[in-house]
């Protein structure tokens, strides 16, 4: 049973703090959308990614995750763009209207390049970062404790709705419900179990908030931590590091336009 | 402790009320349970004593409310929260979703109040003995059985210490074992002050751990009193609470004058053995 995705390890990755990870993420996500060619993302993946994901130890459970989510919209990606791109003029294949160009599929590759980092470094965030962790370390940061807690929430209660929509999906079934046939059909059987779920999520959302300031969620008092959140100088530096290189990335494009 | 003065109440966009001139007198260290059919009203309730209603939930509401010298809809629920604390009915909802470990949701509560590590540290412990969950500490939140997960959200309220502890049927997901248990927790807390209010459908574990009953139905309260007397009252079957079978059985035997017709009825075993005591001296007689 998925309770979160939190990968409990203790490699040097899971133990960096969460605000140095976020600004990472951050500043990756805006270098490689800064700079619009498809090596500064590989550059990126080689030189960062990969490199962090086998040190954390969780790199397994990242290609599975990601893989899920990359592979459909990475295949229409290429499908749409490689086919029907405007200005492509290099053609490699033709059938009927749909053609085949390189200027098509180079535009994939840019825009595929940029998703491919963007999904590895978020979900390699999330598989590294205790939650609670990472509340603690927001609200030190200053970040509002409500705001704090959405984010670190979010993250946890993702696979408990999930669990909960297999368990809605389960009664269904055990009162008869056939999941068997085409893929229409099984959309159609399925739509009508979107509901239950949904309501209860709102009135959930409504009763945990209920139970959230039972437990002195909206005190004033300046919140502590049971479980302390590790800092280093090397890390403090590390975060100015990254802006500066993200600043460097918005930077470039203007610098080399005017030069 | 806790004294609400005819007090009503509507929830927003409805055109009814759902409780109508409810008065409630609780004295401070004591247990009082309150009974109820599903929608009677039970939730609301615990919600107007914890202040709740009016301060999340709008709607329109009057009447006194005063839980330990506080007078509520007139304060703020920031307030209200450090006098009186609520385990609401869902367990699944009252864990925050944002803790990875049963130690630290239990500890969520004393984070927000500021409260020192180290008296966090004893604190989590010390709740988590006295529901027998030191074992699920370091297990996530999410991991547990319903039951589990019940106990350790009455844990994550009882460890904000606040002198008065709504509790919204706080044993619906536990085996009989959890449920006494969590009843002899009740009482526990009684004896060193806390004030109780808790809203149950177990009529024999409230004979013996609350002082006083009080009924809703009908948006209203309906009967209060001693708990053997509320909870031996035959109305309770109409009210779709029930009685006992060992108030049924003295029932029956009054009817076919077994028994003294001026028998207060059993609720429990104990008070069963003694009234069947008469039975038997009415038989020898
Ligand atoms: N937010 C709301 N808006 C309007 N009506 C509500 C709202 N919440 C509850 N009610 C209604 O008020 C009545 C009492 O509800 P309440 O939840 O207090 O009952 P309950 O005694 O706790 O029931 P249960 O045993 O099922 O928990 C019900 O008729 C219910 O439909
Ligand atoms: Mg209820």
């Amino acid at each position: 049973m998925p309770t979160s995705l939190f990968d409990n390890r203790k490699s040097v990755i899971h133990r960096l703090n969460p605000v140095t990870k976020l600004v990472a993420l951050l500043a990756i996500i805006v270098i490689v959308f800064a700079i619009p060619v498809w090596w500064v993302s590989a550059i990126v993946l080689v030189v960062v990614i990969v490199p962090a994901a086998v040190i954390s130890g969780s790199g397994g459970r990242l290609l599975s995750l990601s893989l899920k989510i990359l592979i459909p919209i990475l295949l229409v990606l290429f499908i749409v763009q490689g086919l029907t791109f405007p200005g492509g003029e290099t053609i490699l294949w033709r059938w009927g209207v749909l053609k085949l160009t390189t200027e098509g599929l180079l535009f994939a590759l840019g825009v595929g390049s940029r998703i491919i980092v963007l999904i590895l470094a978020s979900i390699l965030l999330v598989l590294t970062t205790h939650p609670g962790q990472l509340m603690s370390a927001l609200s030190e940061h200053g970040m509002s404790p409500k705001f704090a807690y959405i984010i670190s929430s979010t993250l946890q209660l993702i696979p408990a709705f999930s669990d909960r929509a297999n368990s809605i999906l389960l009664a269904q079934q055990a009162r008869g419900l056939s999941l068997k046939g085409s893929p229409f059909r099984r959309i159609k059987v399925m739509l009508p179990l979107l509901s239950p779920l949904v309501l209860g999520m709102f009135t959930d959302v409504e009763e945990r908030s209920t139970a959230m300031e039972a437990r002195a969620f909206g005190s004033p008092a300046k919140r502590t931590s049971l479980i302390p959140v590790p800092d280093t100088t090397l890390q403090r530096v590390l975060r100015w590091v990254f802006v500066a290189l993200a600043l460097g990335a918005i930077a470039t494009p203007i610098l080399m336009g005017i030069l | 402790m806790i004294k609400l003065s005819d007090v009503s109440y509507a929830y927003p966009d409805t055109d009814h009320y759902t409780l109508t001139n409810v008065d409630l007198d609780v004295p401070q260290g004591e247990v009082v349970g309150i009974v109820g059919a599903s929608g009677a009203g039970k939730t609301t309730l615990a919600k107007i004593i914890s202040g709740f209603i009016p301060h999340v939930d709008g709607g329109a509401l009057s009447g006194r409310i005063e839980v330990d010298g506080i007078n509520l809809p007139e304060s703020t629920l920031a307030i209200a929260v450090s006098h009186v604390g609520l385990v609401i009915q869902s367990p699944f909802n009252q864990i925050s979703g944002a803790k990875f470990t049963v130690r630290e949701e239990l500890a969520f509560g004393l984070e927000n109040q500021g409260v020192e590590r180290e008296e966090m540290a004893t604190r989590v412990g010390e709740v988590a003995k006295l529901l027998g969950i030191e074992t699920l500490l370091d297990r996530s939140p999410y991991a547990l059985s319903g039951g589990q997960q019940q106990l350790v959200a009455i844990a994550s309220m009882i460890i904000m210490r606040t002198p008065v502890l709504v509790m919204d049927e706080p044993t619906s997901q536990l085996d009989p074992g959890g449920t006494r248990m969590v009843f002899d927790v009740m009482s526990k807390l009684r004896d060193s002050g806390i004030t109780l209010v808790v809203f149950e459908h177990k009529v024999e574990l409230l004979r013996e751990h609350a002082s006083t009953v009080h009924v809703i139905a009908d948006h209203q309260i309906v009967a209060s009193g001693p708990a053997r007397k509320v909870l031996s009252d035959p109305r309770l079957e109409k009210w779709a609470i029930g009685t006992t079978r060992y108030t049924r059985a003295a029932a029956l035997a009054e009817e076919k004058s077994l028994l003294p017709k001026s028998t207060e009825l059993p609720v429990s075993l104990e008070d069963s053995i003694d009234v069947f005591k008469g039975f038997k001296n009415l038989k020898k007689g």
